[in-house]
């Protein structure tokens, strides 16, 4: 998978660019829009992650020649406004994802993958993480065969972290994917409803199997 | 409803005060030349009078046959027609001829007094009488003679000037009110019609002007000194809002890489623990900082005019109620009873995630602010046309001097207090930002030790509610967008 970033912020750049590379991706870093328009129009990437602000040429202009040249190559948008109109903007100019800056490593990852249609969606049916089973079919959740009764907050957040063992999660991705936006900026939610699902399914368990991640987030992987 | 300090009013009372200070004055000069004019015409009638008779009568031979005068006076001015008196002395004491009483009873002849020691030609006024007295030297004798008449008739005519002043001057004072009255609001129409058009001026059209009127007046320079301030405003504004864009801009920047760099760090299981743990802090304050900048933005795209970037009718209490589920356990967490309570459907217009934003930050602030044990109620009823929701806590409740600062950015009534809680100090700003664009009523109510309560109130849709929520990109109208880039915003990337 040929991955190009256009980002004109070399520290920025650099960062996903070590981040995709130890996920083993083959990254292609451009500092200068004109530059980055070119490549992203001649060789034959997987995915283009494009800054907006770009000296030489916009991400929004690199995006709309790519569609005109009638390249179907999935592009994520990195922008600095989280404003609704400027995600329509660059929705209707055929971007197929954004995140706004700053955002969590993690998060990149899940919507790089995501684009690159590898799954991040687990598709088995049946999540385990040591001996703590989820059923998505029947929405039954056994840890060490005993059954354990979940609110559906609580098991969306757990399906949620379980869909990707020990990947860190932050608590803006759980509250976008539990919650909505009106709940953005106030994560604190997150961590009371880590704690009842804990209490739930760690605190009469051994090992412990959710754990924080000091200032990143929370997963749930086995030790 | 008579306005005691509005110009019509001080205008119309200053001119009502000086007429009836110039008719008073008129009125009195008019009074004392018209009485001095009657007075004068009557003296010199009976000074005329009376040098006839003595002329006709006195100098004659039988002028001192009393019964002769008598007879030749009465048949030549017959006083007692006329109103007159007259009376004739010989030698200062004997009288040869007085007149009777006149007809019309104006004086009382036996009642004037005798005149003594009377020589010299002149008038005396008496109370109700004028006299007029003229010696006489003839050959056969001295004689003095008195022609009088009632001041009665003068009276009379002065009354009437008076009685015709007293009731003129008022009602032509009147008259002048009522019409200076129309005179001075017409004359006041063009500053009442430009005092309406500044009123339309929000921060929305500060790019509208008010019509100059062309009329080289006050008027003018009113309309001119106004649009030059909107323009002034119009660029401060602009100018600000251009700052907080580009200043957030410029700071997620850097968050991204400190973040970025940072969150590598935490994640590597090689650093000793405590690292990992002040990495971690230091994650936990660039998440602050984030949120900071993401609510100063947040303020900033409200001031833009983009609250409403969709406009659906929804029910509100069920909003409410939705709201008050998800939030439940925040405030089960600390030991609070959070109920949801109203009326439904209570329809309103607007956009509906901003809305639950409002809600959702009011909730979160009553859940902080409350202390375990308490109780936090939402309340949702309608009022008239309006829809009403409240947020009611019995926390520890805000101070009344803080009540009326609570929405300004970054005020916390106790510094050390929120800041431990995690606010960013902006959550009430973006629920007043998010209200005035909706034209939300928005009031606090607290008192302090016994609780807050929160008043949103919002005009009522009586469209149909459309059910679910509108998903971003697909049916949200483009018309916002071209009105984004005509306003010539700078490119966010």
């Amino acid at each position: 998978m040929r991955l190009l970033i256009v980002e004109d912020e070399k520290k920025v750049a650099e960062f996903i660019a070590l981040g995709l590379r130890s996920e083993r991706f083959a990254v292609d870093v451009e500092h200068d829009g004109t530059t980055g328009c070119h490549l992203a129009l001649n060789r034959p990437y997987d995915l283009l992650i494009l800054d907006l602000l770009l000296p030489g040429c916009g991400g929004i202009e690199i995006l709309k020649r790519v569609r005109e040249n009638k390249l179907e190559v999935p592009v994520l948008i990195l922008t600095a406004s989280s404003g609704t109109e400027e995600k329509v903007r660059n929705f209707e100019a055929g971007a197929d994802d954004y995140l706004t800056k700053p955002f969590a490593f993690a998060e990149l990852l899940v919507r790089v993958k995501a684009l690159l249609r590898r799954g991040t969606k687990n598709a088995q049916n049946v999540l385990r993480v040591a001996d703590l089973e989820l059923d998505r079919l029947t929405q039954n959740v056994r840890r060490d065969g005993r059954k354990i009764e979940l609110t559906s907050k609580e098991y969306s957040l757990l399906e949620f972290l379980m869909t990707n063992p020990a990947r860190v999660y932050s608590r803006t991705m759980i509250v976008e994917h539990v919650w909505d936006e009106s709940f953005e900026g106030l994560t604190n939610i997150v961590d009371v409803y880590v704690r009842h699902l804990r209490r739930k399914i760690d605190d009469s368990f051994d090992p412990k199997l959710i754990k924080t991640v000091r200032g990143v987030g929370y997963c749930i992987e086995s030790p | 409803m008579i306005n005691r300090r509005s110009i019509r009013f001080q205008m119309v009372g200053w001119h009502g005060c000086l007429m009836s200070v110039v008719f008073l004055v008129f009125g009195c000069f008019m009074y004392v030349s018209l009485k001095h004019y009657l007075e004068e015409n009557l003296k010199q009638k009976l000074e005329d009078r009376a040098e006839q008779i003595s002329s006709q009568f006195l100098f004659d031979p039988e002028a001192l046959d009393p019964a002769w005068l008598s007879r030749q006076i009465n048949a030549r001015f017959s006083p007692e027609n006329n109103g007159r008196f007259v009376r004739v002395t010989l030698n200062e004491t004997n009288i040869l001829f007085r007149s009777s009483n006149p007809r019309d009873g104006s004086l009382d002849a036996s009642q004037i007094p005798r005149v003594t020691g009377e020589k010299k030609k002149g008038f005396r006024n008496e109370r109700a009488v004028v006299l007029a007295g003229l010696p006489v030297e003839s050959p056969q004798g001295r004689f003095f003679v008195e022609v009088g008449a009632s001041r009665a008739p003068i009276a009379e005519v002065l009354n009437q000037a008076v009685i015709a002043i007293m009731i003129a001057a008022p009602a032509s004072i009147l008259v002048a009110m009522i019409a200076g009255y129309f005179l001075v609001s017409r004359a006041l129409k063009p500053v009442a019609q430009v005092a309406s058009t500044a009123e339309k001026i929000t921060f929305h059209n500060l790019n509208e002007t008010i019509p100059e009127t062309q009329s080289g007046d006050e008027l003018e320079k009113l309309t001119v000194a106004l649009n030059r301030m909107i323009f002034r405003l119009n660029d401060s504004v602009g100018y600000t809002k251009r700052f907080i864009a580009d200043a957030s801009h410029e700071l997620r920047t850097p968050l991204t890489i400190i973040q970025g760099e940072l969150e590598r760090l935490a994640q590597n299981q090689e650093l000793p623990s405590h690292v990992r743990e002040s990495i971690g802090s230091s994650l936990e304050e660039v998440e602050r900082l984030t949120k900071i900048v993401e609510g100063l933005f947040a303020l900033s795209r409200l001031d833009a005019g983009e609250a409403q970037s969709e406009s659906v009718t929804f029910d509100f209490t069920k909003l409410a109620q939705t709201t008050a589920e998800q939030m439940s356990l925040l405030a089960e967490d600390k030991n609070l009873k959070l109920t949801c309570e109203g009326q439904s459907p209570m329809p309103v217009l607007g956009d509906r995630s901003r809305l639950k934003q409002v809600i959702v930050n009011l909730v979160d602030n009553a859940i902080k602010y409350t202390p375990a044990g308490g109780q936090v109620k939402i309340v949702t009823r309608v009022i008239c046309t309006n829809a009403c929701l409240e947020v009611i806590d019995n926390g520890i409740g805000i101070p009344s001097e803080a009540v009326p600062h609570v929405f300004e950015r970054f005020f916390r009534v106790d510094k050390a207090r929120s800041r431990e809680m995690g606010g960013a100090g902006l959550g009430l700003s973006i629920v007043r930002s998010i209200c005035n664009a909706h034209g939300a009523h928005l009031e606090v109510i607290s008192t302090e030790g016994l609780g807050t309560k929160v008043q949103v109130i919002l005009p009522l849709s009586f469209r149909r509610v459309e059910e679910g929520l509108l998903r971003i990109g697909k049916k949200l109208d483009p018309a916002p967008v071209d009105k984004l880039e005509k306003a010539d915003r700078p490119a966010f990337g």
